[in-house]
Protein backbone atom coordinates (compact mmCIF):
# COMPACT_ATOMS: atom_id res chain seq x y z
CA UNK A 1 0.00 0.00 0.00
CA UNK A 2 2.88 2.31 0.81
CA UNK A 3 5.06 1.78 -1.99
CA UNK A 4 1.38 2.10 -4.02
CA UNK A 5 0.83 5.64 -2.49
CA UNK A 6 4.71 6.39 -3.21
CA UNK A 7 4.58 5.58 -6.81
CA UNK A 8 1.27 7.68 -6.92
CA UNK A 9 3.10 10.81 -5.98
CA UNK A 10 6.27 10.38 -8.08
CA UNK A 11 3.63 9.92 -10.97
CA UNK A 12 1.96 13.48 -9.68
CA UNK A 13 4.98 15.06 -9.72
CA UNK A 14 5.89 14.06 -12.88
CA UNK A 15 2.81 15.14 -14.57
CA UNK A 16 3.15 18.48 -12.83
CA UNK A 17 6.95 18.88 -14.39
CA UNK A 18 5.10 18.03 -17.75
CA UNK A 19 2.49 20.91 -18.01
CA UNK A 20 3.86 22.86 -20.33
CA UNK A 21 1.14 25.73 -20.01
CA UNK A 22 2.17 28.52 -18.19
CA UNK A 23 4.14 27.54 -15.38
CA UNK A 24 5.17 31.05 -14.42
CA UNK A 25 2.11 33.09 -13.18
CA UNK A 26 4.27 36.08 -11.95
CA UNK A 27 5.40 37.66 -14.78
CA UNK A 28 3.84 38.85 -18.34
CA UNK A 29 5.10 37.65 -21.18
CA UNK A 30 5.20 38.98 -24.87
CA UNK A 31 5.52 42.19 -26.24
CA UNK A 32 4.37 43.88 -23.14
CA UNK A 33 6.61 41.99 -20.49
CA UNK A 34 7.44 42.93 -17.46
CA UNK A 35 7.58 41.50 -13.48
CA UNK A 36 3.59 42.00 -12.00
CA UNK A 37 4.90 44.17 -9.64
CA UNK A 38 5.18 46.51 -12.69
CA UNK A 39 1.47 47.18 -13.13
CA UNK A 40 0.15 50.85 -13.04
CA UNK A 41 -3.44 51.34 -11.58
CA UNK A 42 -6.29 53.47 -11.51
CA UNK A 43 -9.20 53.93 -9.59
CA UNK A 44 -12.92 52.40 -10.51
CA UNK A 45 -15.37 53.72 -8.18
CA UNK A 46 -18.39 50.94 -8.22
CA UNK A 47 -22.21 51.13 -8.04
CA UNK A 48 -21.81 51.66 -3.68
CA UNK A 49 -19.20 54.62 -4.87
CA UNK A 50 -16.18 52.91 -3.21
CA UNK A 51 -12.50 52.31 -4.65
CA UNK A 52 -10.88 49.54 -6.58
CA UNK A 53 -7.57 49.21 -8.06
CA UNK A 54 -8.31 49.05 -11.95
CA UNK A 55 -5.05 47.92 -14.37
CA UNK A 56 -5.63 47.62 -17.84
CA UNK A 57 -2.41 46.08 -19.26
CA UNK A 58 -2.88 45.44 -22.38
CA UNK A 59 -4.12 42.08 -22.49
CA UNK A 60 -4.65 41.31 -19.40
CA UNK A 61 -6.88 43.23 -16.97
CA UNK A 62 -6.63 43.54 -13.14
CA UNK A 63 -9.16 44.85 -10.64
CA UNK A 64 -8.63 44.62 -7.08
CA UNK A 65 -10.85 46.61 -4.18
CA UNK A 66 -9.16 49.53 -2.51
CA UNK A 67 -9.00 48.71 1.36
CA UNK A 68 -7.19 51.00 3.85
CA UNK A 69 -5.06 49.49 6.50
CA UNK A 70 -8.13 48.58 9.02
CA UNK A 71 -9.64 45.67 6.05
CA UNK A 72 -12.99 48.59 5.47
CA UNK A 73 -13.66 49.69 1.83
CA UNK A 74 -12.10 52.96 1.05
CA UNK A 75 -15.21 55.25 -0.63
CA UNK A 76 -13.00 58.27 -1.39
CA UNK A 77 -15.25 60.02 -3.90
CA UNK A 78 -12.78 60.62 -6.39
CA UNK A 79 -15.25 59.92 -8.85
CA UNK A 80 -18.89 58.65 -9.68
CA UNK A 81 -20.07 55.50 -8.83
CA UNK A 82 -19.72 53.86 -12.55
CA UNK A 83 -16.50 55.61 -14.01
CA UNK A 84 -12.56 54.44 -13.67
CA UNK A 85 -10.13 57.28 -13.41
CA UNK A 86 -6.69 57.33 -13.12
CA UNK A 87 -3.37 56.02 -15.55
CA UNK A 88 -4.73 52.50 -15.35
CA UNK A 89 -4.36 52.08 -19.23
CA UNK A 90 -0.48 53.74 -18.89
CA UNK A 91 1.22 50.12 -17.68
CA UNK A 92 1.46 48.58 -21.25
CA UNK A 93 2.69 49.71 -25.24
CA UNK A 94 0.19 46.92 -26.50
CA UNK A 95 -3.28 49.24 -27.32
CA UNK A 96 -6.88 48.21 -26.29
CA UNK A 97 -9.47 48.32 -29.16
CA UNK A 98 -11.86 49.28 -26.44
CA UNK B 1 -2.12 19.05 -36.27
CA UNK B 2 -5.90 17.84 -34.79
CA UNK B 3 -3.99 14.62 -33.66
CA UNK B 4 -1.66 17.14 -31.70
CA UNK B 5 -4.15 19.23 -30.47
CA UNK B 6 -5.85 15.74 -29.13
CA UNK B 7 -2.30 14.94 -27.46
CA UNK B 8 -1.75 18.64 -26.03
CA UNK B 9 -5.19 18.78 -24.44
CA UNK B 10 -5.12 15.47 -23.12
CA UNK B 11 -1.48 16.61 -21.71
CA UNK B 12 -3.51 19.44 -19.92
CA UNK B 13 -6.27 17.20 -18.80
CA UNK B 14 -3.70 15.31 -16.68
CA UNK B 15 -2.33 18.89 -15.51
CA UNK B 16 -4.85 19.54 -13.23
CA UNK B 17 -5.15 16.46 -11.93
CA UNK B 18 -1.70 16.20 -10.14
CA UNK B 19 -1.41 18.51 -7.04
CA UNK B 20 -1.08 16.46 -3.85
CA UNK B 21 -0.17 18.32 -0.83
CA UNK B 22 1.77 17.25 2.36
CA UNK B 23 -0.57 17.52 5.63
CA UNK B 24 1.09 18.91 8.96
CA UNK B 25 3.01 15.63 10.40
CA UNK B 26 0.09 14.66 13.17
CA UNK B 27 -2.49 14.13 10.30
CA UNK B 28 -1.05 11.09 9.10
CA UNK B 29 -3.49 10.67 6.28
CA UNK B 30 -2.30 12.05 2.67
CA UNK B 31 -5.15 13.81 0.82
CA UNK B 32 -4.79 14.37 -3.21
CA UNK B 33 -6.45 17.41 -4.39
CA UNK B 34 -7.76 18.05 -8.18
CA UNK B 35 -6.22 21.09 -8.90
CA UNK B 36 -3.26 23.49 -10.66
CA UNK B 37 -0.85 25.36 -9.46
CA UNK B 38 -0.91 28.93 -9.29
CA UNK B 39 1.52 30.61 -6.93
CA UNK B 40 0.98 34.73 -7.19
CA UNK B 41 3.35 37.46 -7.06
CA UNK B 42 3.07 40.47 -5.38
CA UNK B 43 1.96 43.98 -6.47
CA UNK B 44 2.14 46.86 -4.02
CA UNK B 45 -0.95 49.34 -4.79
CA UNK B 46 -0.21 52.87 -4.48
CA UNK B 47 -1.21 53.16 -0.36
CA UNK B 48 1.04 50.78 -0.33
CA UNK B 49 -0.56 47.66 0.76
CA UNK B 50 -0.15 44.10 -1.27
CA UNK B 51 -2.46 42.47 -3.79
CA UNK B 52 -2.13 38.88 -4.70
CA UNK B 53 -1.25 39.09 -8.72
CA UNK B 54 -0.92 36.34 -10.98
CA UNK B 55 -0.83 35.92 -14.57
CA UNK B 56 -2.07 33.29 -16.76
CA UNK B 57 -1.06 33.86 -20.41
CA UNK B 58 -4.21 35.36 -21.37
CA UNK B 59 -6.50 36.02 -18.45
CA UNK B 60 -5.05 38.14 -15.25
CA UNK B 61 -6.02 37.68 -11.72
CA UNK B 62 -5.90 40.01 -8.54
CA UNK B 63 -7.24 39.65 -4.87
CA UNK B 64 -6.46 42.27 -1.94
CA UNK B 65 -3.51 40.65 0.77
CA UNK B 66 -5.31 40.28 3.55
CA UNK B 67 -4.18 38.52 6.54
CA UNK B 68 -6.57 35.72 8.13
CA UNK B 69 -8.47 38.52 10.59
CA UNK B 70 -8.85 40.43 7.14
CA UNK B 71 -6.37 43.14 7.82
CA UNK B 72 -4.41 44.12 4.86
CA UNK B 73 -0.82 43.78 4.48
CA UNK B 74 0.98 47.33 3.89
CA UNK B 75 4.60 47.86 3.36
CA UNK B 76 3.91 51.41 4.47
CA UNK B 77 0.47 53.00 6.01
CA UNK B 78 -0.75 56.16 4.65
CA UNK B 79 -1.32 56.91 7.49
CA UNK B 80 -0.34 60.92 6.97
CA UNK B 81 -1.04 62.15 10.92
CA UNK B 82 -1.27 60.43 14.47
CA UNK B 83 -2.36 62.58 16.76
CA UNK B 84 -1.44 62.38 20.76
CA UNK B 85 -4.37 62.92 22.57
CA UNK B 86 -3.01 63.61 25.69
CA UNK B 87 -1.82 66.55 24.05
CA UNK B 88 -4.93 67.36 22.17
CA UNK B 89 -7.57 66.35 24.97
CA UNK B 90 -8.06 66.55 28.61
CA UNK B 91 -8.35 63.21 30.35
CA UNK B 92 -12.17 61.98 29.48
CA UNK B 93 -12.56 64.70 27.33
CA UNK B 94 -13.06 65.71 23.67
CA UNK B 95 -12.96 69.14 23.54
CA UNK B 96 -9.97 70.78 21.35
CA UNK B 97 -8.42 74.00 22.73
CA UNK B 98 -8.22 76.97 20.61
CA UNK B 99 -4.08 76.79 19.96
CA UNK B 100 -4.59 73.15 19.26
CA UNK B 101 -7.54 74.08 16.51
CA UNK B 102 -5.35 76.21 15.13
CA UNK B 103 -2.41 73.52 14.84
CA UNK B 104 -5.17 70.83 13.44
CA UNK B 105 -6.39 73.89 10.86
CA UNK B 106 -2.94 74.74 9.12
CA UNK B 107 -2.13 70.60 9.15
CA UNK B 108 -5.14 70.42 6.76
CA UNK B 109 -4.90 73.60 4.85
CA UNK B 110 -1.25 72.54 3.98
CA UNK B 111 -1.88 68.94 3.56
CA UNK B 112 -2.62 67.85 -0.47
CA UNK B 113 -4.21 65.01 0.32
CA UNK B 114 -7.96 64.86 -1.42
CA UNK B 115 -9.81 63.12 1.66
CA UNK B 116 -9.23 62.33 5.03
CA UNK B 117 -10.63 59.25 7.39
CA UNK B 118 -10.41 59.98 10.54
CA UNK B 119 -10.06 56.99 13.46
CA UNK B 120 -10.18 57.48 17.20
CA UNK B 121 -8.04 55.13 19.80
CA UNK B 122 -8.03 54.61 23.26
CA UNK B 123 -5.79 52.60 25.99
CA UNK B 124 -7.44 50.00 27.55
CA UNK B 125 -8.29 51.55 30.94
CA UNK B 126 -12.50 51.77 31.39
CA UNK B 127 -14.95 49.45 29.49
CA UNK B 128 -15.10 48.95 26.09
CA UNK B 129 -18.21 50.53 25.77
CA UNK B 130 -17.10 53.96 27.15
CA UNK B 131 -13.55 53.62 25.15
CA UNK B 132 -15.77 53.22 22.24
CA UNK B 133 -17.70 56.33 22.65
CA UNK B 134 -14.83 58.16 23.82
CA UNK B 135 -12.81 57.43 20.61
CA UNK B 136 -15.36 58.22 18.31
CA UNK B 137 -16.20 61.57 19.66
CA UNK B 138 -12.75 62.01 19.67
CA UNK B 139 -12.62 61.61 16.23
CA UNK B 140 -15.49 63.54 15.51
CA UNK B 141 -13.73 66.54 17.00
CA UNK B 142 -10.75 66.22 14.75
CA UNK B 143 -13.17 65.57 11.84
CA UNK B 144 -15.20 69.10 12.39
CA UNK B 145 -12.23 71.12 12.45
CA UNK B 146 -10.73 69.28 9.27
CA UNK B 147 -14.50 70.17 7.67
CA UNK B 148 -14.24 73.68 8.95
CA UNK B 149 -11.03 74.22 6.63
CA UNK B 150 -11.94 72.98 4.05
CA UNK B 151 -11.16 69.50 3.96
CA UNK B 152 -12.88 66.68 2.64
CA UNK B 153 -13.63 64.00 5.24
CA UNK B 154 -14.72 60.31 3.90
CA UNK B 155 -14.98 58.37 7.17
CA UNK B 156 -14.97 58.95 10.84
CA UNK B 157 -14.76 56.06 13.16
CA UNK B 158 -13.85 55.09 16.80
CA UNK B 159 -12.21 51.80 17.68
CA UNK B 160 -12.19 52.52 20.90
CA UNK B 161 -9.56 49.78 22.62
CA UNK B 162 -9.72 47.49 19.90
CA UNK B 163 -6.57 48.30 17.87
CA UNK B 164 -3.86 48.70 20.02
CA UNK B 165 -0.71 49.71 18.83
CA UNK B 166 1.35 49.16 21.57
CA UNK B 167 1.41 47.19 24.91
CA UNK B 168 -1.43 48.26 27.47
CA UNK B 169 0.85 47.25 30.10
CA UNK B 170 3.21 49.79 30.17
CA UNK B 171 2.29 53.30 30.74
CA UNK B 172 4.54 54.21 28.00
CA UNK B 173 2.15 51.47 25.50
CA UNK B 174 -0.82 53.29 26.79
CA UNK B 175 0.12 56.16 25.80
CA UNK B 176 1.09 55.56 22.11
CA UNK B 177 -2.69 53.83 22.48
CA UNK B 178 -4.66 57.16 23.12
CA UNK B 179 -4.64 58.77 19.63
CA UNK B 180 -6.35 60.09 16.87
CA UNK B 181 -5.16 58.81 13.44
CA UNK B 182 -5.60 60.77 10.40
CA UNK B 183 -5.47 59.26 7.04
CA UNK B 184 -4.47 60.63 3.86
CA UNK B 185 -6.23 59.39 0.21
CA UNK B 186 -4.51 60.92 -2.69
Amino acid sequence: MKLMRGLLLIGAVAVVAACDNKVDKTVDRGWDSKHLSQLQAGIWVDPNGCDHWIIDDGFEGYLSQRLDKYGKPVCSGVAPPGVATGPFKKGSPVKDQI
Amino acid sequence: MNKRRTALGGIAALCVAAVSFAQPAAAQTQRTVLGQEYVPTIWVDPDGCEHWVMDDGAEGYMSPHVNRQGIPVCRRGNVCGVMNSDQFFATDRYYINAANSQRLKEFFQTSTASAFIIAGHTDSRASDEYNMRLSYNRANAVAKIAKSSGARVIDVRGYGERMPRATNSTAAGMAENRRVEIICLR
